[in-house]
């Protein structure tokens, strides 16, 4: 069960990490780029039509991870806590850390990316830039504790 | 879809708040729940067995749900109060607290989690 639910959690986060990259590229790259290149058409995307689905893809990953948590707490950590891994235990503290503000800064997130105009376009921009921290961090970290043992750390 | 002036203004209320209260929830060890999952039983406030009982100190203990918990219980009280403010009210308010008290709240939280790496 816990490593359906690992697999599972870890497809959804592929998924969002893809979405949130590509949202966060597009609004961050610069608008003078060469016509017709890949990186024009990358960034021509309509970055909008992404929030639902990072929203969606947010949450759901979120509650995956909050259930795999239990087990991670329950088999794991007293593991990783006894085998000296002081590092990763702490890394992966701040994923959870990380994980619930940007869960709280997710409606804000929507509110900004449907909204129309310029008004809070740099805070959009910004809070893009800080949930993608977050997925990116949270990732990154998700698969070095589950791959602990081939990383030497 | 839009969203409505009131859901922003709570949507901003509740994530700047979130964070701040997040933080508070971590330092002061502000859980609303302690969860022991070995033992499935769900407690009321931060409980440290471990300190009354020391052979308990060996059960695994979740506070991350309560400190998360608390947060957001707090947040969604700030959260309602911006939404019920009146437009004037909220408009001249910084809208990149937004981010700002995020990342600010992550730093401090790098900062609370130093320990784990002095061992």
């Amino acid at each position: 069960m816990a490593t359906a639910l690992l697999i599972s959690h870890g497809l959804v986060a592929v998924a969002l990490l893809g979405a949130m990259t590509h949202q966060t590229l597009a609004t961050w790259a610069p608008t003078r780029v060469r016509p017709g290149s890949f990186f024009e058409r990358f960034r021509t995307v309509p970055t909008a039509a992404f929030a639902n689905a990072i929203a969606v893809l947010y949450v759901v990953s979120s509650v995956l991870g909050a259930i795999v948590y239990v087990y991670f707490r329950v088999e794991i950590s007293r593991t990783l806590e006894n085998s000296g891994y002081w590092r990763i235990l702490g890394f992966f503290d701040l994923k959870e850390h990380f994980v619930a503000i940007g869960l709280a800064l997710l409606p804000a997130y929507w509110a900004c990316w449907q909204e129309r105009g310029d008004r809070h376009a740099r805070t959009r921009a910004a809070v893009t830039l800080v949930l993608a921290a977050i997925v990116w961090w949270s990732f990154l970290i998700g698969h070095i504790t589950n791959n602990i043992r081939g990383f030497e750390l | 879809m839009t969203s409505s002036r009131w859901f922003r203004r709570f949507a901003f209320g509740y994530g700047i708040s979130f964070a701040v209260l997040y933080v508070l929830a971590l330092a002061r060890d502000l859980a609303l729940i302690t969860v022991y999952p070995t033992l499935g039983v769900i407690l009321f406030g931060a409980q440290h067995a471990q300190d009354a009982a020391p052979s308990m100190g060996s059960i695994p203990v979740i506070y991350w749900f309560g400190w998360t918990a608390t947060a957001a219980l707090g947040a969604l009280v700030f959260g309602c109060c911006a939404a019920l403010l009146p437009e004037r009210w909220t408009r001249p308010i910084w809208s990149g607290w937004l981010w700002v008290a995020p990342v600010s709240a992550m730093v401090a939280c790098v900062y609370l989690t130093l320990p784990w790496f002095r061992r």
